[in-house]
């Protein structure tokens, strides 16, 4: 006995109709040039309030817009000369958006350089643009009580006194002479040598995007709203406070990211675009959006260019992906 | 058509009485949820208070692609007197609340739901799921009126769906 599948309920395709754009964060490891690729073919579906590891939630971007820089001029030959081909000359794309929040992560990539958190300044610290000589970092205690992890960072009751509900945290290592790329979990600056950072014990920590919001305190444990993007804290991590964040226009740092980007269609289909390297292609911008005079409201600007990948399939050089999952039952 | 209107006032009665299961009202005796579509129901001069009113307005055909796309306005009307027992200086307070029931409803996701042929659905009969969806854009709110001592407010919200093939 055979079972016969037919086409009898296949309704026409028609043009994806959606609403707005969410967008979605992976880091780069900057320091082997390798991004984090999506595969739309195991992934596609996903729930877009709860994106696979490690892609982080940026929410709604609006204003989306894709722009294909790239090139094709027409190869001639003879006299008078014919088109007999086409060639590619360039390739390049880019990407601009406004982001509806003012996260840590969405400032920082639409910031277009390194940024700063505004450490809590020791008492008499010389003013300085990015934030003064910071307070002396407090550490996350080991063999005494619960362990810390993503969510909770245990530095013991004497310490916790100094935290409120509601500090700023940033939770990373010590800079001890490191050079090159820093930053626990994402690649947030460069550092070339050890005197141009001033050996800060805290220089890590003030460009780190692993940070956090205390919402309770408990037996010297600092709870946290959400998990720390890098996880749980590795040995000899520490904790500052700040009191928000800073980023400067002329920077020499260049952030780079994986992004994805999703539209939902209104019949079921999904479009996903899939750029492994985003690097920022202008200063901090934003825009407004006027309410009701006088009132406005800031989105944060950013504008990208795609870096090039290697598809694996066939080895050709790309920029981005274009993924498009039709509804069910659907004409293709 | 009728099942994209009948889709979406399901949906909308469904999440507005999830929303607050106490906003009933009461039509031809029989206890319901707060939410009727005046053309559904027998002609009267009788404005129910307290309750969601749906009109279907304007109507728009588009057949430029493979389905004709079909818009239509939804008008929803509400209105309160307050309760006697506040001597009805608590309408604009049950206004709110209308308000803030109704922008849920229409705000939460999905913004989506499938369309469904309720031609012969009845007691123990479910509609019939057809093949594409019917989605909705941000409701337009209008301006509160005061009419005498009642508070009302008409709401607008327009309604896509996508005409199947053989659907009437």
């Amino acid at each position: 006995m055979s079972t016969t599948t037919t086409g009898a309920g296949v309704v026409a395709a028609v043009a994806p109709v959606t609403r707005r754009v969410r967008a979605y964060f992976a880091p780069v490891n900057r320091s082997v040039g390798v991004p984090t690729m999506f595969d739309a073919a195991q992934l596609g579906r996903f729930d877009l309030h709860a994106p696979p590891a490690p892609w982080v939630d940026l929410g709604w971007v609006s204003g989306f817009t894709r722009k294909c820089g790239t090139k094709v001029d027409a190869l001639r030959a003879g006299a008078p000369a014919i088109t007999v081909g086409q060639v590619r000359t360039e390739v390049e794309a880019t990407v601009s958006l406004e982001f509806e929040t003012w996260g840590k992560l969405q400032v920082t990539l639409a910031s277009g350089s390194q940024q700063t958190n505004l450490l809590t300044t020791a008492a008499g610290a010389a003013p300085n643009g990015s934030g003064g000589v910071a307070t002396a970092p407090v550490p996350l205690l080991t063999g005494t009580g619960l362990a810390s992890t993503a969510t909770s960072l245990n530095v013991g009751t004497a310490a916790a006194a100094g935290f409120s509900i509601g500090s700023l945290v940033a939770v990373d290592v010590d800079y001890t002479g490191q050079l090159g790329y820093v930053g626990t979990g994402v690649s947030s600056a460069y550092v070339q040598s050890a005197s141009a950072v001033g050996g800060d014990v805290n220089y890590v920590r003030r460009v780190t995007l692993n940070v956090g919001v205390v919402v309770a305190i408990t037996a010297g444990v600092l709870e946290l709203a959400s998990a720390l993007p890098a996880g749980t804290p590795a040995a000899g991590m520490q904790v500052s406070q700040l009191v928000g964040f800073c980023d400067r226009e002329g920077a020499s740092f260049f952030q780079e990211w994986s992004a994805l980007f999703v539209m939902q269609g209104a019949q079921g289909d999904r479009v996903l675009y899939h750029y492994p390297r985003l690097q920022a292609m202008q200063g901090s911008a934003e825009a407004e959006d006027a309410l009701a005079a006088p009132l406005e409201r800031i989105r944060l600007a950013g504008a990208f260019r795609a870096l090039p990948v290697k598809d694996a399939n066939d080895g050709e050089t790309v920029l981005c992906f274009r993924s498009y999952l039709p509804a069910v039952l659907r004409g293709v | 058509m009728q099942n994209a209107k009948d889709t979406f006032y399901v949906m909308l009665q469904s999440r507005l009485a999830a929303l607050n299961p106490a906003r009933t009202i009461v039509v031809r005796g029989v206890v319901r949820p707060g939410t009727l579509v005046d053309e559904n129901e027998l002609p009267t001069a009788w404005v129910p208070v307290d309750a969601f009113r749906l009109q279907w307005a304007e109507l728009r055909v588009n057949r430029a692609e493979p389905l004709p796309l079909v818009a239509m306005e939804c008008s929803i009307q509400y209105a309160t007197d307050g309760t006697p027992g506040n001597v009805g200086m608590d309408r604009g307070r049950l206004l709110a609340a209308m308000d803030a029931e109704l922008a849920s409803a229409l705000g939460a996701e999905p913004h989506t739901v499938p369309k469904m042929n309720y031609a012969a659905a009845g007691a123990g009969v479910a509609p019939t799921a057809m093949g594409t969806n019917v989605f909705w854009a941000d409701p337009v709110f209008g301006a509160a009126t005061t009419v005498d001592e009642r508070l009302e407010r008409t709401t607008t919200v327009q309604v896509f769906a996508y005409q199947e093939a053989g659907e009437l």
